[in-house]
Parts: C-alpha cells; structure tokens; sequence
C-alpha cells in the first residue's frame, strides 16, 4: 500500500532530499492561505505535509543504511562564491528520519491538543517553520546555510514558546510570589520567548565568530570541502587559533541545546503548549546542538591523522556535557511542576549526549562514544517525545500544571498510565528491555573504555546521574499516578468535570513511541550493532577514521557471553546499579509511600539545604540575572541620566543659551531711542574725523 | 539614453509645485497618489540603468564648478534604488498620517481660539478644516519631493559642489517639515537641527574647498586622476569625516538626534532614518575611501572603533527609553554605528556587509517607523508602557513589525543577516591579516552589540505587542492599506534579499573589489 508513494518519491532521486527540508517551509506558506477558509484545516495541511516529508526521508533510508551519500549544489551568493546544498550521509539521515517521523506524530498529537485554539493557522506555520529549519540544519552541506535553520529554530521557538502571547496566569511557569535571590521566580510567555531567543543567541554569536574563523582561513563554508583538504587547519593551528574556533562553534551547541552555563532558558521554554515543549524537546531545538557536534566532531578528530591534537576541545565537550547531566538531573528532582521536570531531565540526558560525544575525540575508540551519543539521541527522541505529549494529555485534562494537582489518576487514565511508564522507563534506563538503558550503557561503556585521564571522575557522573534520573522519573510518575487525588481534582469533580482518557489523535502519537520504546528496546543491542557498524564504515570511508576491530578487547575485563555478547560489565553493572538505586529511593517515598518525601527533608539541615539550593536552581539563574539583566539595566539608566541628559545635553545647550545671550546683547543695544542713536553717530564721526587728523 | 538620471532628479523638484497645487485643489489623496506615481516613476527610471551595469550621465555646467555629472555605479545604485523606493512607499504612508495630523493640530489651535473667542460655528470649522488640511498637505506633500530629491542627488552627484548643493537641498526640506507639522516645542527643536546639520555641513564645506581649490577641480574623477596635495589631505579628511558623522549622529556628535526624532513627524522620521543618515554613510565611501585611499587606510581602525562605540552605546540608550520614537532614534543611531563599523573594516567584505547595512537598516527601520506611525494613529499614544497586546488588535501590523525586527537584529532570511555576515566576517578577516589585536576585540565586541540590539528590540516588541492589552484600547482597529502595504511590500522585499542577496551584492562587490584593490 505505502509502495506507490514509496516509488514516485524515489523517482525523484537527489530532489527527494530537497523536498525533506522544503516540503514544511511549503506547508508554511500555504499554511495562511487556509486559515483565511477554515482554521481546522491548517492542521491537517502541516500533518500532510510532514507526512510528505517523512516518506521523502525514508526513502533515503536503503541508500544510507549501505553508507552511500547524497551531495548535490546549486549556486546562491555568486558573488562570493558560495553554492546552497544539500549532503545526505548516513549521520544527517538517520536524524532526519528521526526528527521527520517523531515530528509527524507531535503534529497528529497537536491537532488534537490545540483543538478549539483561537490562533490555530499561527501556531502550524510555526510548527511547520520549526520543523523545516531543524531539516535545514540537518541537510545542509555548509555553515551557512545550516546557520539559516540554526536561526530559524531559534526565531520558531520564541513565536511558540511565547505563543500566548497575552501573558494569561494560567500559561506562567514557576510559582507566583516565590522568590530567589530578590529576583521573582516566576515567568511569562513572552518574557520566556524573548529569554530563549535572546540566550541561544548568545551561543549563536559564538557559533558565527567560529564559523568566520574557518572560513577566513578555508575560504569555504562546506563541510566536505573542509574534510577534502585541511590545510586550513594546519594553518589555524599554526596560528593557535583552531582550537578557539572549535570551541566558538561548540558555543552554538551550548546555546541552542541548552548546555551549561546558557543551560536556563529550557526550563522558562515550559510556557509553550506542550506540543510545542515535545517538538523542541524531542526532535527539533535542542537536538541541533547535538547534530552540530555529531557533524563536526569527526571532522575535527580526524585532524589527529595529520598531527593536529584537538583533546582541549573534546575534554571541554566531554565536561559541559557531564556538568550539566549532573546539574539539570538534581534540579529535576525537586521541582513541583512536571513539564519542568521533564525540561531538566532533556538538559541533562543531552548532556550524556555531549559527555559520549566528547568522551568519543578523547579515546582511540572515537566510533563507540560517537555511536553511544547519537543511539542516545534517537532513544531518547523517542521516550522524551513520548513523556511530553502524554503529560501534555495530563495538564490537559487536570488544567494543572503542578504535580500536586494530580494524584492517583492511574484508575482514570489508563492508556496514559500505561504508556508513561513505559516511556518512563525508557528514562530510567530499566534494564534489557528499553532503548534508554542500551543507549545510556552504551554511553557508561564508552566512558569507561575510553583510557582517558578523566574517565573515571566522569564515569562516577554519568552513574550518578542516572541514579538520580531513575528516582525523578519514579517520583514523577508517582506523584501523578499513585496516592489519593489531591484536593483539586476532587475540587474539580465536584464541578463536574470528571477527570478521564485523552482523546485517540492525543494518544495514539504517545502511545507509538511509547511502545517503539519497548520495542527497539528489546532487540536493543542488535539495534546498536547495527549503528555502530554503520558509522564505523561511514567514519572510515568519510573522515578516514579507522576502528579496530575488537572493540571491545580493551581493557582486562572477561567477556561476557550469550545475548550480552560484546558489553563492557563493568558499565553493565553501573547501569544496573543505578537503576535499582534510583527506582528503588523513588518507590519507596513516591509509589510504596512509605516515607513522607517532606518530612524526610525537613527532618535533616542538610537535606532541607540542598533541597532549597536545588529548587533555586543553584542560583545560576538569578545570578544570570543579576549579572546580565538587573544590573546592565541598572547601568544604562544612570548612563541615560547622567551622561547622555546632562553631559553631552550640553552640546545642545551650550551653543543655544551663547546664542540667545548673544542675541540679547544685540537686542539690548537696539534702544529705538532717537537721541542715543544720534549720539553714538557724533562719536563715531569724531573718532573718524580724528583718525582722518592724525 | 539620455536624461534618464537627470529626469529621476529633476522630475521631484520640478512638479513638485503640482502636487502643491493638487493637494489645494483635489485634496490628499490626489497629491499622495501624484507624489506616489511620480516617485514609482523615477524609482523604475533608477532601477532601469542599474539592470545593465554602471551607468552615467553629463551635463556642462559652469566653468568654475565643473561638470554637472550623474554616476550610477555598484556604490551609488543600492543607496540610490533603496532611497526612492523607500519615498515611494513613504509617499504612500504619510497621507493618512499628515491628514491626521494636520487635523490634530487645527483642533488644537481652534480649541485655544474658542477659549478666547468663546463659541463657534460648526460649519465654518468644518469647511475651514478641510481647507486648511488641502492646503497643508500640498505644501507637505512639495516639500517631500523636494527632499527625495536632494538625497538622490547627492548620491549620483560626481562633483564636489553638486554633492554640497543636493547636500544642503535635502536639507531645507527637513527643517520645514519639522517645523511645520512636529510635535511639542517643534520650532526649537527644527532650529537645533538646522544648526547641528549645518555646522557639519559647513565643516564638510571646508574641506571640500580645500580640496577643490589646491587640486583646480571639484570633479571627482579630476581628483582621483591628479590627486590630493598632501599639505590639504590629513585636515580635508577629517574636516570630511567630521561633516559626514554629524549627518550620520555617530556617538558624541548624535545629540541632534534624539531630539529631532522626538519632536518630527513619523513619515519625516522614516525618511530620516531610513535615507537622510545613511547619506552619510555613503559620503565616507565616495569621499573618505575612494578619493583619499591613502588617508582611509589611515583612518580605519579609529572609525572602526567609533562605529563600535556608536553601536554600544546606542544600543544601551535604547534599552531604556519609554518614548517609542526615541527608542527608534537611538536604535538609528545604533544601526548606523555598524555601518560606520564596516567602513571601518577595511576589506572588501566588510564594506560590502557596510553598505548592505544601509539596505537592510533602511528596510527595517522604516517597517519599524511606519509601526511607530500606525500605532500613533490608532492609539493615540507614544508611550510604551501604555501599550501591550496590540498583537491581537492588529496583527499585519505586528508581523511586518517582525519582520522589520528581525531585519534589525540580523535574523535569516531576512536582509540583516546577509549584511551583518559579510560585515563582521569582513572586519575578521583584517584582524586576522593585519595579527591586530585591537580589530579582534573589536570584531568581538561588535557581535556582542548585536546582542544589545536583539535585547532592546525584543524588548520593544513585548512591551507594545504581547502582554496584556490596557482596557482602553479595547477597540484598536488595524491601520488602513495605505500603511499596511508599504510595510509588507518592504517586509517582502526583506526577505527576498534576505534569501538572495545577490540582488544588491551582484552590484557592490566587484566595485568594492576595485576599490580595496583585490
């Protein structure tokens, strides 16, 4: 049945890669003209045509699975000399499908959540924006032009997450009142908007300034071009500027995917609809920053071939990375809201994707770190696309957005309940039969293999951090599902409003991926052999990176056996570990109920602090703030006062108060009296008549 | 082809006592839609000869001046097709604005007049108001030509003294419509700008003199062939860059600015912005880089850091202003800042980036201004902070306001970015050939000040926009065309060049080749 669509898009060869990235720009377009009829409507359209998209996508899918790759040029700035382009390899799609189908599904979701919405034709130009500059990014074959998509998730982010945009109460995030450091802790749509958009730019201006640096020295923005010939870099490095460029692109990943320190915006970005919160989660927004390391790092590794050593830039990435796991994981233990949590948890499970990534340039082995980031990526698209819409479906319905509001709605939500905790334990990585535990071993292994100085302080990271994402997910699933319902939603029974199943187009997008996750999760090993095999072909004959063959040979450890052929048990064991740990803590305060979570912190001064310094966000935000908001502003209006209305006023004033002076000497002497016109006259001849004597 | 340029300067200034008179006898909409016609006109008549490479024209003029020539090269033609293309649509935008405002300030005046006299007839006042509106809108409507006028001869000028008489024309014009139809303590503040620009004017003056008077000609091509004597070169240079950034109200010498914005009314605003200061901006390319090749390399790094202090410090003015129109005054004076960046950034990159800044800005800034100008005449106010939630009650408005943001803030696909790309890159790649230290830092703070920019606009945006809509403007209703479709035209036009640059950068880089000497 899909074989007639299948062959005509095929037939299309290299345009089929084109039309993945411009069929959502189209959608776009068009998306105004059917609003004018019906406002419905808009949905379907952006369903279809991401529909389109990602039957384009899939069928590049044969061609890249056997590592063969797609580049095709037009001309564009003639000018200068930069051609527009599209690269198909195997890494770019991989992601495309990935971000194709899971943003297929958000739309099918989105069309039943944002039902009854007024701005329904403004919010699917946006998601179908979003989607076409994420493919942007993912397909173009230069900086340039992937900079035009970096910009363009960045421009759909602020339009959606400050999509209602009249700052209504109920669309805040954060609790009203609360306070951290003198600065309020609660925000609006637009101000989150504006403060995601304003803070991926700073990464962005990072991004450009490495992007320039290259590309004075390469005279060229493409990423093919660059591998082909590198003398640019022996140059950049003679001149001690490579590493800094490298760095300076990094920076854009920073920012866009929410990494330390440019970490804050993710959370505030909860004002969105929660569609909107899956898409940038799951497939679009944050995922880029973790493309443009999976694009670039190889091509920096590989620069090891011609003895240039870039382990500064890979330890950098390797650190953001675990620092900010470690940091967003311990804040998403506390916090009341769930959307907020499922925030923290993307940042901090992005953050394994970076610590793999960078743990990748730091080993001999750069094919399992860079094969463990990107299978996370993929696990996690799935789970954490799943979590959000089927939390979208809870506040939904609940019309809360704090945890505290719901309680005990497994008996009312069934499906919900059921695809949660398989979603859910996909986050927590239970062991052997989710994607997330592969990935996240995957990840330990690499880290732990690597034979790097600082694999051991950042393994103990990785290990605790799953620890304590094993215990959030458990308590955010039992704050919700178990226990008694809290008293507003029985308040909200006693309206009448009974609390039951989402609709079908809500559950069946989450339900999908809930059961992928399962699903992948079972052949998860296989899954990954299959991955790491292609990327060890396509990084050896791409970037010439060559991999040994025994993969997993290094190290003194035995060899485990049967199914769990090819695992480091080392890593194994750690994952395990932190599983049982984290589950185990969360059953017992959160699902068993048997210690009260509250008075378990108050009863303790140190857990009741670093309960408190959790909740404030260690204080980076409201520091971020003072620092670069509160007191900058500070400045500039005494800079506006002093300075510019008085000092310099003076250049006005000066010149206009000597003039009107000046005029008023001359007015004085403009008597109009006869006689003193006549006397003035006689002197003036007597000094004549005297100068005429002498 | 012959007098195709000179028709395109001529023209305006020659019917522009028609549109006078058809604005006293047939009312605005006959004089917007003559002025509009007429400048549409010579829009296609500039945009024609550009199609096929550079273009010039000559006329005799007198002995002791020169020549009295048209050029229409890659530096003149984008400042040339944006000037009248953005007084075209402007031509457009002020009819319901002037109407408005005149009618305002007649009120104004019978009001105080009833309070001395006591009473009134209906009748008389209406019939008067109509004659009065007529009669003022055909002399604004004159004085608007006049002005578009003035600022395209100064670009196609080729001699020294025709660029200080079109210099001084567009001037005039100005302070008229200051002072006719601006707002509280409007005379003084159109005598203030009178003296500001004219004492930069003068300056210019000088050093044109001197120059002309050491070399025997005013012709451009005469001074370029013979050269400066060096004794004038370092005092012409800077006593031309004085002149110049007093027009472009780089920091220091902007203390006009604010005030004038303040006071002028929106479509004189836009014109401002969007064209007057970017004239000179393209004084220093004409006069400073190509006639005094020498003295530029001398001067660019200071202008440089000028720009960049100018971008800084405008930015952070911006940031803080309540008055909607001092916002976009000081964000002028920003804008221009990076302009003055580029032409700092001695390579031919950066000044291409620079000039595609004037493009870009101009589009933006009068999308930007036309909002200003919409808002003022649905609102009925200038103040921020009584604003929010207009999105709702006039959505073209606030997506072409966007998009005019956007163009601002260097955001692809619109036109900002391919300017603000080409220009930093520019200023990169001299720091890294020169190993200066001091143009890296600059190169950094310069990305950091698009930051500042990108704050104070979304700022802006969020504040008259989102947020919660004051109760009194319940029944804000959107802008008629008039205003809506000049905006989305340029909106459009953004992003065409956004997307392909090549439109203006086919034009300006291979001149900017010639002369950086690559």
């Amino acid at each position: 049945m899909a074989i007639l669509p299948f062959d005509l898009v095929s037939g299309l060869g290299d345009l089929r890669v084109w039309a993945i990235w411009i069929l959502p720009f189209a959608a776009a377009l068009i998306i105004p003209a059917f609003g004018k009829v019906s406002k419905r409507s808009t949905g379907w359209v952006a369903v279809a045509f991401a529909l389109a998209s990602a039957i384009s996508a899939v069928t590049l899918l044969p061609g890249a699975l056997g590592n063969h790759e797609i580049h095709n040029q037009i001309p564009w700035i003639s000018s200068i000399g930069i051609k527009a382009g599209v690269l198909a390899d195997p890494l770019a799609v991989i992601m495309s499908n990935v971000v194709a189908w899971i943003s297929f599904l958000i739309f099918v979701y989105s069309t039943g959540y944002m039902k009854g919405d007024k701005d329904l034709t403004r919010f699917f130009f946006w998601m179908a924006f979003f989607l076409g500059s994420m493919q942007l990014i993912v397909l173009s074959d230069n900086f340039l032009q992937l900079f035009f998509g970096w910009e363009g998730v960045g421009l759909a982010s602020y339009a959606l997450v400050g999509f209602w945009y009249k700052d209504k109460k109920k669309d805040h995030v954060g609790v009203e009142g609360r306070h951290v450091l003198g600065l309020m802790d609660y925000y609006s749509p637009t101000h989150s908007g504006m403060k995601a958009f304003i803070m991926t730019k700073v990464g962005d201006v990072m991004m450009l300034a490495g992007m320039f640096l290259i590309f004075a020295f390469a005279g060229t923005f493409g990423f093919r071009e660059l591998t082909a010939n590198t003398s640019w870099a022996t140059a950049m490095a003679a001149q001690h500027l490579l590493i800094p460029a490298a760095v300076l692109l990094f920076g854009g990943a920073i920012g866009k995917s929410a990494q330390f320190p440019l970490n804050e915006w993710l959370l505030e970005a909860m004002t969105g609809p929660t569609a909107v919160s899956a898409l940038i989660h799951a497939a679009t927004m944050v995922k880029a920053g973790v493309f443009l390391v999976a694009r670039l790092a190889p091509l920096f590794f590989a620069l090891a071939a011609i003895g240039i050593n870039m382990d500064q830039f890979f330890e950098i990435i390797a650190w953001v990375g675990a620092i900010t796991a470690l940091l967003l994981a311990t804040q998403g233990m506390v916090h009341p809201e769930i959307k907020k949590v499922l925030a923290y948890s993307t940042g901090s499970q992005i953050g394994y994707m970076m610590m793999a990534l960078g743990v990748a340039g730091l080993s001999k082995q750069f094919v399992d770190g860079y094969t463990a980031g990107f299978f996370h990526l993929i696990s996690h698209a799935m789970f954490k696309a799943s979590l959000f819409m089927a939390a979208g479906s809870i506040l939904h319905i609940v019309g809360s957005r704090f945890m505290t509001d719901m309680g005990g709605l497994r008996k009312y939500m069934k499906k919900t309940y059921a695809f949660m905790w398989a979603a859910g334990l996909g986050l927590m990585g239970a062991p052997f039969i989710t994607t997330g535990f592969w990935s996240k071993d995957a990840i330990f292994a690499a880290v732990y293999q690597s034979g790097n100085t600082w694999a051991i302080p950042i393994f103990a990271i990785a290990v605790i951090t799953a620890v304590i994402t094993a215990f959030y997910t458990t308590r955010m699933i039992g704050l919700v599902f178990f226990g008694n319902k809290s008293k507003h939603v029985e308040d909200m029974e006693k309206e009448g409003h009974h609390v039951h199943e989402a609709s079908p187009s809500m559950w069946v997008p989450y339900g999908i991926l809930a059961v992928l996750t399962i699903g992948v999760g079972v052949m998860g090993l296989a899954f990954e052999h299959q991955i790491h095999d292609l990327f060890v072909n396509y990084l050896g004959s791409t970037f010439g990176i060559k991999s040994s063959v025994e993969t997993v040979a290094m190290g003194s450890q035995p060899l485990l056996g049967g199914f769990l052929e090819g695992v480091n048990p080392v890593a194994l064991m750690a994952s395990l570990a932190a599983f049982a740990i984290g589950f185990g803590l969360g059953y017992v305060f959160y699902i068993g109920r048997f210690v009260d979570p509250v008075k378990f912190v108050n009863s303790n001064i140190f857990f009741y602090a670093l309960h408190k310094f959790f909740l404030n966000r260690w204080y980076l935000n409201a520091l971020i703030y003072w620092g670069f908001v509160v007191a900058p502003l500070y400045v500039a209006r005494g800079l506006y006062k002093y300075f510019e209305n008085f000092v310099l006023e003076g250049f006005n004033v000066v010149p206009e108060k000597t003039m009107a002076g000046g005029a008023r000497i001359m007015q004085a002497t403009q008597t109009g009296v006869s006689q003193s016109y006549l006397y003035i006259f006689g002197v003036g001849i007597l000094i004549v008549v005297f100068l005429l004597l002498i | 082809m012959q007098f195709i340029l000179l028709q395109a300067v001529l023209l305006p200034l020659l019917l522009s006592p028609v549109a006078y008179y058809l604005g006293r006898k047939s009312g605005p909409t006959a004089a917007a839609l003559f002025s509009f016609g007429l400048l549409l006109y010579c829009t296609i008549l500039v945009i024609v000869p550009v199609l096929s490479g550079s273009y010039e024209e000559h006329y005799k003029w007198t002995q002791l001046f020169g020549e009295f020539g048209l050029l229409l090269d890659g530096l003149a033609s984008p400042f040339a097709i944006i000037i009248y293309l953005i007084s075209t649509v402007l031509a457009l935008f002020s009819k319901p604005y002037m109407v408005a405002r005149i009618t305002t300030m007649f009120e104004e005046r019978m009001n105080s007049e009833k309070q001395l006299v006591g009473g009134g007839t209906e009748m008389i006042e209406s019939s008067s108001l109509k004659n009065h509106v007529n009669h003022q809108i055909g002399a604004y409507y004159a004085l608007f030509l006049v002005m578009a006028m003035g600022m395209l001869g100064t670009i196609l000028a080729t001699n020294l003294i025709e660029f200080y008489v079109f210099f001084e024309v567009m001037l005039i014009p100005a302070f008229f419509m200051l002072a006719l139809w601006g707002y509280e303590s409007r005379r003084r503040v159109a005598l203030l700008f009178f003296f500001w620009t004219h004492v930069g004017a003068v300056i210019l003056l000088l050093g044109f003199l001197s120059i002309g008077l050491s070399v025997g000609s005013f012709n451009y091509a005469d001074i370029k062939t013979h050269g400066i004597p060096p004794h004038v070169l370092a005092l012409a240079a800077i006593a031309i860059i004085v002149g110049l950034t007093v027009k472009m109200a780089s920091f220091v010498v902007h203390m006009w600015l604010p005030h004038v914005y303040r006071a002028s009314p929106t479509p004189l605003n836009a014109l401002s912005s969007g064209a007057m200061l970017g004239v000179g901006a393209y004084g220093l390319f004409r006069l400073i880089i190509m006639l005094m090749p020498g003295q530029y390399e001398h001067f660019a790094l200071a202008l440089n850091i000028w720009g960049l202090i100018t971008m800084i410090y405008g930015g952070i003015m911006a940031l803080v202003q309540d008055d909607i129109r001092k916002l976009f005054a000081y964000s002028s004076i920003s804008q221009m800042g990076y302009i003055l960046f580029g032409i700092g950034s001695a390579s031919v990159l950066g000044l291409s980036g620079s000039e595609m800044m004037f493009v870009s800005h101009s589009l933006g800034k009068v999308i930007l201004f036309m909002m200003v100008g919409a808002i003022i005449l649905q609102v009925g106010t200038r103040s921020i902070t009584k604003m929010g939630g207009l999105a709702g009650k006039m959505p073209i408005t606030a997506v072409c306001a966007m998009i005019g943001a956007l163009t601002l803030m260097g955001i692809p696909p619109t036109s900002g970015f391919m300017a603000e790309w080409t220009m930093f890159y520019g200023a990169l790649q001299t720091a890294i050939q020169q190993g200066s230290m001091i143009r890296m830092a600059t190169f950094g703070l310069g990305l950091i000040a698009t930051v500042i920019t990108m704050a104070y606009i979304l700022w802006m945006i969020k504040r008259v926009f989102f947020g919660k809509l004051p109760e009194n403007l319940e029944k804000t209703k959107e802008a008629n065309w008039y205003v809506t479709g000049p905006m989305m035209v340029l909106a459009g036009f953004s992003v065409v060049i956004g997307i392909y640059p090549d439109v203006f950068f086919n034009q300006i880089i291979p001149f900017m080749k010639g002369l950086v000497g690559v």
